[in-house]
């Protein structure tokens, strides 16, 4: 996937806006021609944008599915039950689950502790660091992944998880450390100085005073980077090629590729697979979606 | 007082350890892997044989053969192309429309406005290989929606992945990655004060001059931005390119980042890979910069 | 130049009770070249109403004529008024001189037409030298004029002002206040000014119109709005420090008030005699009609502000506050008790059960 530049630095006015209800006052009644003109329009738009994931739908529960979204021939949830049954897709689904939380815990260790560090280090040099992480955050995984091959291969990482969530969290690093280190930016100073003076150690008033000021901006960091860890491919192809240590991008990877020539695809039970592992991405970013929103609109993931 | 170097090293030392795991994860993936690449593309590295074993130092002969490959050059086009057809075209022009359309639709207390934004945020959120297989089976030639929804208006089945790859690949790409560019430009549009628009209707504005002496020119300073912003972001497709066409057919999709990955790993060319590798970083290190120079000028 | 009228004008915002409607029943005059100030707290329906004049609202009920003709409906263009926004509304991406230039450049005149207008305009003000720069660039008082600029430059029928001088420091703002009267006396353009500040609109006002909860509560010319309040709530509003109200009952032709303090009822046929309601009243005394002499009736003082011109008096009596004002150099000690006596002129009775005054 690949990373951009914290547009943020520019835009955090902008993406507090964007996270604002959507809906707000109307300041004046639309006419008849007009609501019909915008809900064409609109219809048009969902259209676009809604129709493969209907198609999703229809094939996820479609015993005799087709890659033309209908309304399905045979409806059945025998799709989600072979999954399982046939293609272990249990296992890969828990390896998926692992994977992503372990990255979840190490990111968000890794990016509090950087975050926080980076927003009060008082060093001529700062702003270098800062810009560094900005730079690191555009290098796409792409253009990296076949060094990291290599590498991982000389490293003896492949095929271990270790590789796999330490690679994942690096990537999530540059872009959440920016964030955090926004949030600390804006917890004053003066609370964790009084905890000093009270005698406690820099440690303990960081977990004990800051962090907790800090959780909402470590919430959207650890959902962030779940989302990330779940939805990360590259980097699963590069690394894994076991099949027991299979997560659900790299399964499906194989079954969209194994059937060559697009005709005999199983799309029914490639579907099913799909709807469920969308499910925990609808479920984290729609649940939070304000948080996510400003969050993600300050980097894109996105190939 | 005097602050020294070392006085100021002490007083950060916390500070500094507690920078060091995240920067040890970073050099080891990031610095790593970078430098790697660099040295990798002076040798002719493969991934079997004896180039894998002993790889031999050939100095700048990956990079001569690279700028003298016509396919390199396909491959270049290829990339720009797409940039061009999807980013520019495509989401830019797409995200500043739904941005303009959901702000006014939002002001107007028109509902729907929550549905559409959903949709649009759902299409880039989902992870890139859902993507790539929905529209895998979106285009197919047989039995994809498209084709079938073409036919019912009469007009005949297009093979998109044999006639028109490139323009199935931009489609897709413009689908997954507008939301991007409309969040920004919905943001922009809302930190514009709405008395502006009042006192331009006081003066005698309709909502045309509106639109053209006040909402387009307050949106340019954020516009260069974003360009640049989702030209770097497109610059890296691999996933979704992959998974429609895989570069094919005969190149005609052949983006950058395919190529590398052919290169490495089917080819087996693990340096020469790492040297379009370079490439890479080096043309996104140069539009990091310009970027980072053009949002400080901002600020 | 033209008259305005609100005749029994409605205005209800979606989201607020049937009982409180932004504007209730406004009816109101504006005379052709007069300066009428819309005064009241914030939410008293001021600026719905200065609004509505505009065409940036329309009213549920009632209508709105300028110059005798109704305007409901019209859009804000083709009413031929001009509006000054609290936050002046410059637009941030063109220069002074083009903001000032856009109504015009709208309208189509001619370039040679638009940069004499804005000349004159610029002159009139003295903000030439302001011209090229971007509103960013502008201090508070100079984006006002700006603002101010681009109302003027329209020549329209009618000025509205919503709140233009309350982000200005206190001392612009005096300024800016003398200055605004002036011209509106040379422009000779009738002016809608809102505003919740009592003094800025005793000093601009030709006529006031007193605003509280969407009710007119009174319409008057400083004066009178100063010396014969209408009711309670006019009383306390202007005035600063505000009108005493006491409570108080009828003897005869006298008033008592708290503490026993006897006071002659004001003449009238009302005042004397009949009582109003359940008996019950409000004196109202202005700080300057109470006086400390001695013989009068005592008060104890809490505190003395001196405000070097005069100096303000706070005093109890029996159990409730009141404040005199007194020349300078009365300084009677805190704690001290003093002798109050009222100005039979001075005192103004309201009734306790509705508030309105009793003449």
């Amino acid at each position: 996937m690949t990373a951009t530049p914290a547009t943020g630095v520019v835009d955090s006015a902008a993406s507090a806006a964007a996270e604002a209800p959507l809906i707000r006052r109307p300041k004046k009644k639309a006419g008849p021609l007009e609501w019909i003109a915008v809900h064409l329009v609109f219809l048009v738009v969902c259209g676009f944008f809604l129709v493969p994931f209907l198609w999703l739908l229809s094939a996820a529960f479609d015993e005799k599915a087709s890659a033309y979204i209908q309304w399905p021939v045979v409806p059945t949830i025998m799709n989600f039950v072979r999954l399982f049954t046939e293609h272990d897709f249990g296992r890969v689904l828990l390896n998926s689950l692992f994977v992503a939380i372990a990255t979840m815990i190490l990111v968000v260790i890794a990016v509090a502790l950087a975050g926080y560090s980076l927003s009060r280090l008082d060093l001529r040099r700062k702003d270098w660091i800062t810009y560094a992480v900005l730079l690191l955050q555009t290098m796409p995984i792409s253009a990296t992944m076949v060094p990291i091959y290599g590498l991982a291969r000389q490293l003896g990482l492949r095929n271990s998880y270790l590789g796999l969530i330490l690679i994942h969290a690096a990537i999530e690093l540059p872009f959440l450390i920016w964030l955090m280190k926004g949030f600390f930016d804006s917890i004053p100073r003066h609370l964790e100085e009084a905890a000093w003076l009270d005698g406690r150690s820099k440690f303990r008033a960081l977990v004990e005073i800051v962090l907790p000021l800090a959780r909402p901006g470590l919430g959207i960091a650890a959902g962030l980077a779940f989302l990330a860890a779940w939805s990360e491919v590259l980097m699963v192809v590069i690394l894994i090629d076991q099949q027991d240590l299979k997560t659900v991008p790299l399964a499906f990877y194989e079954a969209m590729r194994t059937q060559g020539g697009y005709t005999e695809v199983q799309y029914g039970v490639i579907a099913a697979m799909g709807v469920l592992y969308l499910l925990p991405v609808m479920v984290v970013f729609f649940g939070a979606r304000r948080l996510m929103v400003r969050g993600l609109m300050n980097s894109t993931r996105g190939l | 007082m005097t602050a020294g170097r070392r006085t100021s090293f002490r007083r950060n030392r916390l500070y500094l350890a507690g920078l060091s795991p995240a920067a040890f994860l970073l050099a080891l993936f990031f610095v790593g892997p970078a430098l790697w690449a660099l040295g990798s593309s002076f040798t002719n590295r493969a991934l079997v044989g004896i180039d894998a074993a002993n790889p031999r130092f050939v100095g700048l002969d990956n990079y001569a053969r690279l700028f003298s490959d016509p396919d390199f050059a396909r491959v270049i086009l290829n990339s720009v192309i797409f940039v061009i057809g999807s980013a520019i075209i495509g989401q830019f022009v797409l995200g500043l429309a739904l941005a303009l359309l959901l702000d006014y639709a939002e002001r107007r207390g028109f509902l729907a406005t929550n549905l559409v934004y959903a949709a649009v945020l759902l299409a880039w959120v989902n992870p890139t290989i859902i993507a790539g297989f929905l529209w895998v089976a979106m285009f197919d030639f047989y039995n994809g929606s498209l084709n079938v929804g073409l036919s019912h208006i009469g007009l005949g089945p297009v093979d998109w992945f044999g006639s028109g790859p490139m323009l199935a690949v931009i489609i897709a790409n413009i689908w997954r990655g507008t939301a991007f560019t409309m969040l920004i430009f919905l943001g922009a549009l809302r930190t514009i004060p709405s008395d502006i628009y009042e006192a331009a209707r006081v003066d005698g504005a309709n909502a045309f001059r509106r639109f053209w002496d006040h909402t387009l020119p307050l949106l340019r300073p954020i516009a260069a931005l974003t360009l640049l912003s989702v030209t770097m972001a497109t610059f890296g497709t691999f996933i979704l390119i992959q998974a429609l066409t895989n570069g094919g057919p005969a190149l005609q999709t052949e983006v950058i980042a395919l190529y590398a990955y052919h290169q490495a790993f089917q080819a087996h060319a693990v340096g020469y890979g790492s040297t379009i590798a370079v490439v890479m970083l080096a043309l996104n290190l140069g539009f990091a910069i310009v970027f980072l120079r053009w949002s400080r000028a901002r600020a | 130049m033209a008259g305005v009228e609100y005749d029994d004008v409605w205005k209800q915002f979606a989201a607020q009770a049937d009982d409180k409607a932004a504007v209730r029943g406004l009816s109101l005059d504006i005379d052709d070249r007069e300066l009428l100030v819309l005064l009241g707290p914030s939410g008293c329906g001021k600026t719905t109403a200065l609004r509505m004049l505009a065409g940036l609202e329309e009213p549920d009920r009632g209508d709105i004529r300028i110059g005798g003709k109704s305007v409901v409906g019209l859009e804000p263009k083709d009413r031929d008024v001009a509006l000054v926004f609290q936050s002046y509304a410059l637009y941030p991406h063109l220069s002074a001189q083009e903001n000032i230039r856009y109504p015009l450049k709208v309208r189509g005149l001619s370039r040679a037409e638009q940069d004499r207008k804005v000349e004159r305009v610029a002159d009139m003000l003295g903000i030439g030298h302001l011209l090229p720069r971007r509103p960013a660039q502008l201090s508070g008082g100079e984006q006002q004029r700006v603002a101010l600029a681009r109302a003027i430059v329209r020549e329209p029928r009618v000025f509205l002002m919503d709140e233009p001088l309350s982000n200005l420091d206190a001392k612009l703002r005096v300024h800016t206040r003398t200055e605004l009267k002036t011209l509106q006396r040379e422009l000779g353009t009738t002016m809608v000014f809102v505003t919740h500040d009592q003094a800025e609109a005793m000093s601009l006002a030709n006529r006031i119109a007193v605003l509280n909860a969407g009710e007119l509560q009174q319409v008057g010319t400083p004066d009178a709005v100063y010396d014969h309040p209408a009711n309670v709530f006019v009383a306390e509003f202007i005035g600063s420090p505000p009108m005493n109200l006491l409570k108080a009952t009828r003897d005869a032709d006298e008033v008592v008030v708290g503490g026993g303090w006897r006071l002659a009822a004001p003449t009238g046929s009302r005042s004397q005699g009949q009582a109003t309601g359940d008996g019950q009243l409000i004196v109202g005394l202005r700080p300057e009609g109470i006086e400390i002499a001695a013989g009068g009736h005592p008060a104890e003082v809490i505190a003395v502000e001196p405000f070097g011109s005069e100096v303000i008096i706070d005093l109890r009596v029996g159990d409730e506050a009141l404040k005199v004002r007194a020349a300078p150099d009365v300084r009677p000690e805190a704690g001290s008790t003093v002798g109050l006596r009222a100005h039979p002129r001075a005192v103004r009775l309201f009734d306790a059960s509705t508030g309105l005054a009793i003449h």
